[in-house]
């Protein structure tokens, strides 16, 4: 996780923030208070109505809140001009609330013109976020809204919300309305860019497996957003404070933490033998003989994975590289999880996961032993931790 | 919007949802020829067949003293006055008042005044219209006033309609952002109003030509007069001139406010 | 002359007044419930028939209420047929349009559901669509009424019934003592027509909606 990379400086914190709606018995939010430290993803997860969206909605203060203080980077902005605090505050919602009679660079456009950017340096900052989330800024610049997908929508709604390169994000749900497949692909790709911007970001979701995977600090809430547990993903899902967290959880525990290690974190396997489609085959079949494997790997010139071949190819009259074996499936990126690559692994028919950057030149591959052996080191740790955490007294580590 | 997972991109869809019809947008845009010069052909095939008819009429002396170009070019630019003049007034004075009326600080002053503008709404036109010159006496000014009290609802509603229906999200966003209350008046909330604005203005619009013809017996002249005469004096071509002419204007200011909402309206939408 | 020493003079004249424009509303109604109701349902049936028929019926409503009374005059003289004629033509936007408004705002699902339990087409509108189409149709005779009771105060223009002849007499004597009476008791009279049968589309509304819908 990016745990390490957060400094202990504070960004914001909150100190018994309460939010009490006219006319309603109890407090939505009762004396929420806590720490974000800069670089950190928090992410606020709980059910549906136990108060996330209004403690979210406290800190940028679209929601007044009725007592308690907001301390932003040691200033207490409780009582500060509202609209100059959003403007340091970027802010995604579920909805995207993109808006639909503005291309989408006058939307990413809106703070920069807000707080008076020159126009040159608002056109090369909404271009360098299309590119940053992954869309082409000749082919998007100029579109509206309606132009594009959901998944994209959302893309343009984080850009926005990182215009003005704001130092805190707020995010409510932003990937809960786009389907599954879409979803993944957009964590994965936030996570790619949090790690290049390290922003601070208050995350909100319902889903604890989408808390698990984003998270650097979880908050798990309970009604009136009373703090259940504060703490990063390992510690809750080894340790849950109460049979709340437990059952908020769910059952799984040990699969939903493979979500907490990354490919990058572990060994993969560098032996497997590869080659270049343009090597003649017997000099192929040479290599893969001297290995282990039953079948070797082609790279394309970009070092890209392109197929596997076996030694009953390689033996083939008129072997040609562009046709024979297996097309190279189940391509991973270093900063995917575990899960992740246990899910190509298996939904691809071969016995590895192939590991490649983000150009998709190769790194090395994954197989179920590598994963395993990573399952089992965990478990080791999170034992003596749990033991550690019961009986301080056996401390070894 | 974003919540409409059916309307995913193909390449982000991939496997996840199959066959999936997607809906075909068929809007405004897309006006078929008919949609646009159906109307200005037609108005221009009625009114040159009427010209035509009355030319090659013989006229008596009463029909001459109604039909010549100076009395109906006279009755035309009144009419145009009547309706320019109270349109105006009534945009100057519903869509303020909308916009107000829609501020959360006077969400109570809300049921009351839709309840008086659609009450008021009971009254005939041209019982309204008379009651004003009542207790103003005849001529142009108390005609106006008549026609901006009958026409007023239909822009006041709109403009509170338009502004309602605005998305939540979207005003929301918004302010998350940092845009002030009326940073989101001017930029989010009134032009994603406006096409249903515009709808407003144009039956306020056609409104208010139709009832100006009634302001012929007040002293303000306008095309009802023609009619009227025809009426009166019993003579065909002139009553069918003064239809031809009134019907003439509603269909064309009604056409042309349309052409404005289409292309006042911001793309995007 | 005071305003209640004309009311109590005039009263049986007006309360004549107001069933002539009763009567000339409803027979207009009838006729344009009979007419646009079937339109709606053509219009929602034939994506073919609906541009017509739509463009036809928002045309007539664009026309000045006086021209559409006088163009029939050539036709059928003065008196009550060119006023009901005209009027009629003036009622039917708002019953076509939210007949068709009705009609499509009813689930595909259920239209599916329907089919698939094997209703034909006309019995899956008497049983289904209509049922469920039927607070929108209501809210469109509704209007249609409205209109229709206002608009018919200018039929007087053309010789018609009703209480436009009050108000009609009132702007010929205008400067008269009393004058200013049969404006008021003829627009009076008209309004309290109109809440009248606002009041009682509200009722008829709730009364002949299906209790689930309602
Ligand atoms: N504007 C509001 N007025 C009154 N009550 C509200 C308002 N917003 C939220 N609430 C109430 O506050 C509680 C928490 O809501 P919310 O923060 O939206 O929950 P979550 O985002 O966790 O689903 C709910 O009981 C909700 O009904
Ligand atoms: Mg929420």
């Amino acid at each position: 996780m990016t745990q390490t990379e957060s400094s202990n400086e504070v960004m914001i914190e909150l100190d018994e923030l309460t939010k009490h709606f006219p006319g309603q018995a109890n407090p939505a939010v009762d004396k929420l208070s806590l720490t974000v430290k800069k670089g950190e993803i928090v992410v606020f997860v709980g059910p549906s109505g136990c108060g996330k969206t209004t403690s979210m909605e406290l800190v940028n203060r679209l929601i007044e809140p009725t007592s308690g203080r907001i301390i932003l980077e040691g200033e207490d902005v409780t009582n500060s001009d509202p609209d100059e605090l959003r403007r340091r505050i970027g802010y995604v919602i579920q909805e995207t609330g993109l808006l639909p009679h503005r291309t989408i660079a006058h939307n990413i456009a809106t703070v920069p013109k807000l707080v008076g950017w020159d126009k040159q340096r608002i056109s090369e900052r909404v271009d360098e976020l299309l590119t940053m989330v992954g869309m082409d800024p000749d082919v998007y610049r100029n579109r509206y809204p309606k132009e594009l997908s959901g998944g994209q929508r959302q893309r343009v709604g984080v850009a926005r919300a990182m215009a003005a390169d704001p130092p805190l994000m707020l995010m409510d749900e932003p990937f809960g309305a786009i389907d599954p497949i879409t979803r993944e692909r957009l964590q994965n790709e936030f996570l790619r860019l949090q790690a290049q911007i390290q922003k601070t970001i208050i995350f909100v979701t319902h889903d604890i497996d989408e808390a698990i995977k984003m998270g650097d600090r979880i908050v798990v809430l309970r009604d009136q957003s009373h703090i259940a547990q504060f703490d990063t993903p390992e510690a809750i899902l080894t340790n849950p404070a109460d049979d709340y967290v437990a059952d908020f959880i769910g059952s799984g525990a040990s699969l939903k933490r493979l979500n907490l290690s990354r490919i990058r974190d572990i060994e993969m396997a560098t032996d497997a033998p590869i080659g270049r489609m343009d090597e003649p085959a017997d000099e192929l079949a040479r290599r893969l003989d001297a290995s282990e494997w039953s079948a070797i790997l082609l790279l394309d010139d970009r070092k890209r994975p392109t197929r596997w071949v076996n030694a009953q190819d390689l033996r083939r009259p008129g072997f040609d590289p562009t046709t024979m074996g297996l097309k190279a499936r189940a391509v991973v990126e270093p900063h995917a999880t575990l899960s992740d690559a246990l899910n190509e692994l298996i939904s691809s028919n071969g016995g590895c996961a192939i590991v490649a950057d983000g150009d998709g030149a190769y790194l090395g591959v994954v197989d179920l032993e590598t994963i395993m052996a990573a399952v089992r080191a965990m478990r080791e740790q999170h034992a003596r931790f749990y033991l550690a955490a019961k009986n301080p007294d056996t401390v070894e580590v | 919007m974003a919540t409409d997972t059916a309307t995913e991109h193909p390449e982000e869809t991939i496997g996840a949802q199959t066959g999936t019809p997607v809906k075909i947008e068929t809007s405004s845009t897309h006006r078929s020829l008919i949609g646009w010069f159906g109307m200005p052909v037609f108005l221009i095939l009625i009114l040159g067949a009427t010209y035509i008819w009355i030319q090659g009429r013989e006229l008596d002396s009463i029909e001459q003293r109604v039909l010549n170009q100076r009395v109906l070019t006279e009755k035309l630019v009144e009419h145009l006055q009547l309706v320019a003049v109270s349109t105006a007034i009534v945009i100057a004075i519903a869509i303020p008042l909308g916009v107000i009326l829609t501020r959360p600080f006077a969400r109570r002053a809300v049921p009351i005044t839709l309840a008086i503008a659609n009450g008021g709404q009971a009254i005939p036109s041209l019982g309204l219209i008379t009651i004003v010159v009542i207790w103003m006496g005849i001529g142009f000014t108390p005609v106006i006033i008549g026609l901006v009290a009958y026409s007023a609802l239909p822009i006041l509603r709109n403009t509170m309609v338009g502004l309602q229906q605005v998305d939540h999200s979207f005003i929301k966003a918004s302010r998350g952002m940092g845009l002030s209350p009326m940073q989101v008046l001017m930029q989010v909330e009134l032009p994603l109003a406006i096409p249903v604005m515009i709808a407003g203005i144009r039956t306020a619009l056609v409104i208010n030509v139709g009832t100006a013809t009634l302001a012929t017996f007040f002293g303000a002249g306008g095309l009802g007069f023609v009619i009227f005469q025809g009426i009166g004096l019993n003579r065909d071509p002139v009553l069918i001139t003064g239809v031809v002419m009134a019907s003439g204007l509603a269909l064309l200011v009604d056409y042309l406010a349309g052409v404005a909402g289409h292309f006042l309206s911001p793309r995007g939408l | 002359m005071t305003f209640s020493e004309y009311l109590s003079n005039s009263y049986e004249n007006l309360i004549e007044l107001s069933l002539e424009h009763l009567q000339l509303v409803a027979i207009t109604m009838l006729i344009a419930t009979a007419v646009g109701v079937p339109l709606g349902i053509l219009a929602h049936r034939s994506s073919v028939l609906r541009p017509p028929i739509m463009s036809t019926t928002s045309f007539f409503l664009t026309i000045p209420s006086l021209a559409l009374f006088a163009i029939f005059i050539p036709v059928f003289g003065l008196g009550s047929p060119p006023a009901i004629v005209a009027l009629t033509l003036y009622a039917l936007l708002p019953i076509v349009g939210n007949t068709v408004a009705g009609l499509s705002s009813v689930s595909p699902a259920i239209v599916k559901a329907s089919r698939g339990m094997g209703m034909g087409s006309w019995r899956r509108l008497g049983l289904v669509e209509l049922p469920l189409a039927w607070p929108v149709i209501v809210t469109g005779l509704r209007v249609s009424t409205q209109v229709t009771i206002g608009i018919a105060a200018i039929a007087v223009f053309v010789g018609g019934p009703g209480l436009g002849n009050e108000i009609f007499r009132g702007i010929r004597s205008l400067g008269n003592p009393g004058a200013e009476n049969l404006v008021y008791g003829g627009t009076l009279a008209i309004v309290v027509i109109a809440l009248a049968f606002d009041g009682a589309f509200v009722l008829v509304r709730r009364f002949t909606t299906p209790r689930g819908i309602r």
